[in-house]
């Protein structure tokens, strides 16, 4: 089986390597080029003008801004998903009627496009027609003006993304509830273990492997968030300009694509590391499995 | 215990499915009623109904009206709607063709260097979009690809080989070398194996992979609004684009076409409901 082998494995391997290194690789080199640079967007002569852009990171508000909003967001984003995620899990852990179905259907959110859905949120929150608050003026609460008000924005594209992501946390907690062999259950019970002991010695560290790996992937997402920022408030709202957002207004708006090079070299970097020690996390895993394997 | 979990699940589900409800009932209604200051509830076949009551009369006319642009906007909805289409159908063949090819070749054979090329291919996944599209628009400048279907289908191809490559690699791991021998055996071709056996014994991750590539594809907003100003401008552009920009938004009319534009994603979710799992974890997770 060997003999050809030799031509035809590349054959099979190769053009997909090759789609990717010019997609990604290249991209990511010509960037790290590029922030050295004063290239516009517009074209014309483009100068190396050293590390001046990196110099300017530190006069421009703006970054530090984005990247405290950006933290906050990450950090409010992740922890809700999980705690409400890993919530749904335990409560759809054991069967029932109508399990399947309830199930699948708390899962289409995540798969819908933020940007779109992002956009028809705008409607759900307008602070004079919106459901929302018209539901808030029936029980005669306040009503925020969610969009509006500089203070609510930022909380508004959460609330949206715990609506798109809890999902996808609430699945793979339930992928780790249903691995926990339930004679671990059955020896607490006759141990007579309290639930709380339960949940604290075998739910939550059998299932704490999984739920590593759903927020590793839901970080580095979010690290990332833009759809949502432009089709709530639009890339130049000082309250949600998360770093992509400020990284395409200094693009695209201002065409400032050397400067905005600069900008995204920071968040390239977290994003690797996080890719990293998610890759190193999946290396680990698989070994694992490996050896159980074998 | 029992009805703990009914507390949990109820108020959730209702969370998660109301705002999809909404949406539905706001394509039936006129735009009078969709911004009214009392929202009415119940769709009725009445021709009028009582200013501030629950029910309104439900209409078509916001599919109706999908066919004409909006003030200042080229092209209808249905336009942009195809460009999705398109780009999302073919990126989607090619990631799947390259990707089950790529996937086959570190499944089966010694390639030098295959855990790190794997991980160097899962890497790629993680790049943020705004972060690597200006030297993409620099090389398609060269090549005239900005604002072209080709432009996306390429790049949606590469950032959906990623993901098809992983999840393939999973569901042909899972074939039996035996099946392959055995044909070797018979004095099939290595080439002829592939098809004959490897093929058709990975038509469901095929499928899968597809559904999964389509999703993604179908959703992207950055990469799409960072390369296309004028042609091949794809659903979530246009209407991520609308915040903001049109006075008097005709709400009911952009439900109807966020309606069309989601309905297809929640039937293929439903469909890939076993493999969901798999899809989000790029297949090291599997049930």
């Amino acid at each position: 089986m060997r003999v050809k082998d030799g031509v035809l494995k590349y054959g099979f391997v190769g053009p997909a390597l090759i789609f990717l290194i010019a997609f990604n690789i290249f991209p990511l080199f010509y960037n790290i080029y590029l922030s050295f640079t004063d290239a516009e967007l517009s074209g014309g002569v483009t100068q190396l003008i050293g590390g001046r852009n990196y110099g300017v990171i530190f006069d421009d508000t703006r970054y530090g801004t984005a990247l405290r909003t950006t933290g906050l967001f990450v950090v409010l984003a992740v922890a809700t998903e999980l705690i409400l995620g890993f919530a749904l899990a335990l409560a759809l852990q054991k069967p029932f009627w109508g399990k399947p179905a309830i199930t699948t259907i708390l899962l289409v959110p995540m798969m819908l496009s933020p940007a779109v859905m992002g956009l028809y949120w705008n409607f759900i929150l307008n602070g004079h027609y919106g459901v929302v608050n018209q539901a808030l003026s029936v029980f005669r609460l306040f009503q925020p003006q969610w969009l509006t008000d500089p203070d609510l924005k930022l909380f508004s594209i959460l609330m949206i993304d715990i609506w798109m992501w809890t999902p996808f946390m609430m699945l793979i907690a339930l992928a780790g509830l249903n691995a926990i062999p339930n004679h671990l259950y059955e020896a607490a019970a006759i141990d007579r273990a309290s639930r709380w002991t339960v949940f604290r010695r075998i739910t939550l560290p059998l299932c704490s492997p999984l739920l590593f790996l759903a927020i590793l992937l839901r970080t580095t997402d979010a690290l990332k968030q833009f759809d949502l920022v432009m089709a709530v408030t639009g890339p130049n709202d000082r309250a949600t300009q998360t770093l992509s957002a400020l990284l395409y207004q200094v693009m695209f708006r201002g065409y400032k694509i050397g400067l905005g090079s600069s900008y995204s070299i920071v968040i390239l970097l977290i994003v690797i590391a996080l890719a990293t020690i998610f890759i190193r996390y999946i290396a680990s895993i698989q070994a694992k499995q490996g050896r159980e394997t074998a | 215990m029992k009805y703990l979990r009914w507390l949990v699940i109820i108020p959730y589900f209702c969370l998660a499915t109301l705002p999809l409800c909404w949406l539905f009932l706001t394509s039936l209604k006129t735009q009078e009623a969709a911004i009214s200051p009392t929202a009415s509830l119940i769709p009725s076949t009445a021709e009028n109904t009582a200013p501030g009551s629950l029910s309104f009369s439900a209409t078509l006319d916001a599919y109706r009206k999908l066919a004409t642009p909006h003030t200042g906007k080229a092209h209808a909805f249905f336009h942009y709607l195809f460009n999705s289409v398109i780009i999302g159908l073919l990126s989607t063949l090619t990631s799947v063709v390259l990707g089950t090819g790529c996937a086959y070749g570190f499944s089966r054979f010694r390639i030098a260097g295959a855990r790190d090329w794997l991980f160097f291919i899962l890497s790629t996944r993680f790049l943020p979009p705004l972060a690597v599209v200006v030297p993409v628009l620099m090389m398609y400048r060269v090549f005239n690809l900005p604002n072209t279907h080709l432009g996306l289908i390429l790049l949606y191809t590469a950032f959906n080989l990623s993901l098809a490559v992983w999840l393939m690699k999973g569901f042909i791991d899972e074939i039996p070398r035996a099946y392959e021998e055995a044909a070797l055996v018979d004095g099939y071709s290595p080439l002829q194996a592939f098809y004959k056996i490897i093929l058709p014994h990975s038509a469901t991750g095929m499928a899968v992979t597809a559904v999964f590539c389509l999703i993604s594809a179908w959703n992207e907003y950055g990469f799409a609004l960072a390369l296309n100003n004028a042609e091949a401008v794809t659903v979530p552009v246009y209407f991520a684009g609308l915040q903001g920009n049109i006075q008097g938004i005709p709400w009911p009319k952009i439900a109807a076409g966020v309606l069309i534009f989601v309905v297809p994603i929640a039937i293929f979710t439903v469909l890939v409901r076993n493999h969901l799992l798999r899809g989000v974890t790029f297949g090291t997770i599997k049930q």
